[in-house]
């Protein structure tokens, strides 16, 4: 039977930001695919992805309510990886860096995800088998 | 030998950095390391034809293995036939098979 590898990513990009946000989101999933257990260590902006009080909204410009402009709630993504560890048995973990989530303010975050600090990339990059740091610059 | 797997963001058009990124690409390959190149986002934007970049023509012309993100091109509504000869086309599965097979993965 094949080991299950445990792969780490280091993120710090905001919600509703950047490109990479996506990116890193598509690499998460791909992971999952692969059958590899995710840990995921967010720090700076990126706290806010599974800050659990995100609002969608609609779009008055161009006239669209709530529900038609549909827009993309980053903790929504975070659950949807967390329903599919959980339905390919492997494990998905997240840990916002404590420190920036109280500068941020945005303590409430979904359920599932910890709070920690840098001992915990380390600890994360330690035991990963391959660990992907996606820096904003 | 060692496994260098990059994941190509930035674009020389808005990064003067990434002209040194390229170098470091062609350096590790030039030094005999196995060197794979994922453009994603911008960073596809030096793969079309009629782009003029020296620097990523530079790349492109020294060996190393350069890949496009599908579904960033696709974003951009750039085709497949618009990429230069030397561009594959792959996706971000690249980057998870690279993780799992032990390379030394860099994003920039």
């Amino acid at each position: 039977m094949t080991e299950t590898k445990t792969l780490t990513f280091a993120f710090m990009d905001p919600p509703f930001e950047h490109e990479r946000t996506v990116t890193f989101f598509r690499l998460l999933d791909s992971a999952l695919e692969h059958g590899a257990n995710v840990r995921v260590f967010a720090y700076e902006g990126a706290v806010a992805l599974s800050f659990a009080k995100q609002q969608p909204h609609g779009n008055a410009v161009h006239g669209r309510e709530t529900e038609e402009e549909d827009h993309p709630m980053s903790r929504e993504w975070v659950a949807a990886m967390q329903a599919k560890a959980i339905e390919k048995n492997l494990s998905f973990e997240w840990i916002n860096c404590g420190l920036c989530v109280d500068e941020r303010g945005v303590n409430e975050v979904i359920d599932g995800c910890g709070r920690g600090g840098p001992p915990d990339l380390w600890r994360y990059a330690s035991e990963a088998f391959n660990t992907l740091t996606i820096g904003t610059r | 030998m060692s496994k260098y797997f990059f994941v190509q963001s930035q674009d020389p058009y808005t990064e003067t950095r990434t002209g040194y990124q390229y170098q470091l690409m062609q350096s590790l390959h030039d030094a005999g390391h196995k060197v794979c190149v994922l453009l994603v986002q911008n960073g596809v934007s030096p793969a079309r034809h009629a782009a003029q970049s020296p620097v990523f023509d530079k790349l492109l012309s020294s060996g190393v293995k350069i890949l496009a993100d599908e579904f960033s091109l696709r974003q951009r509504e750039i085709a497949s036939a618009a990429l230069k000869s030397r561009v594959d086309l792959g996706s971000v599965d690249l980057v998870i098979d690279a993780m799992l097979s032990g390379n030394k993965v860099i994003w920039n």
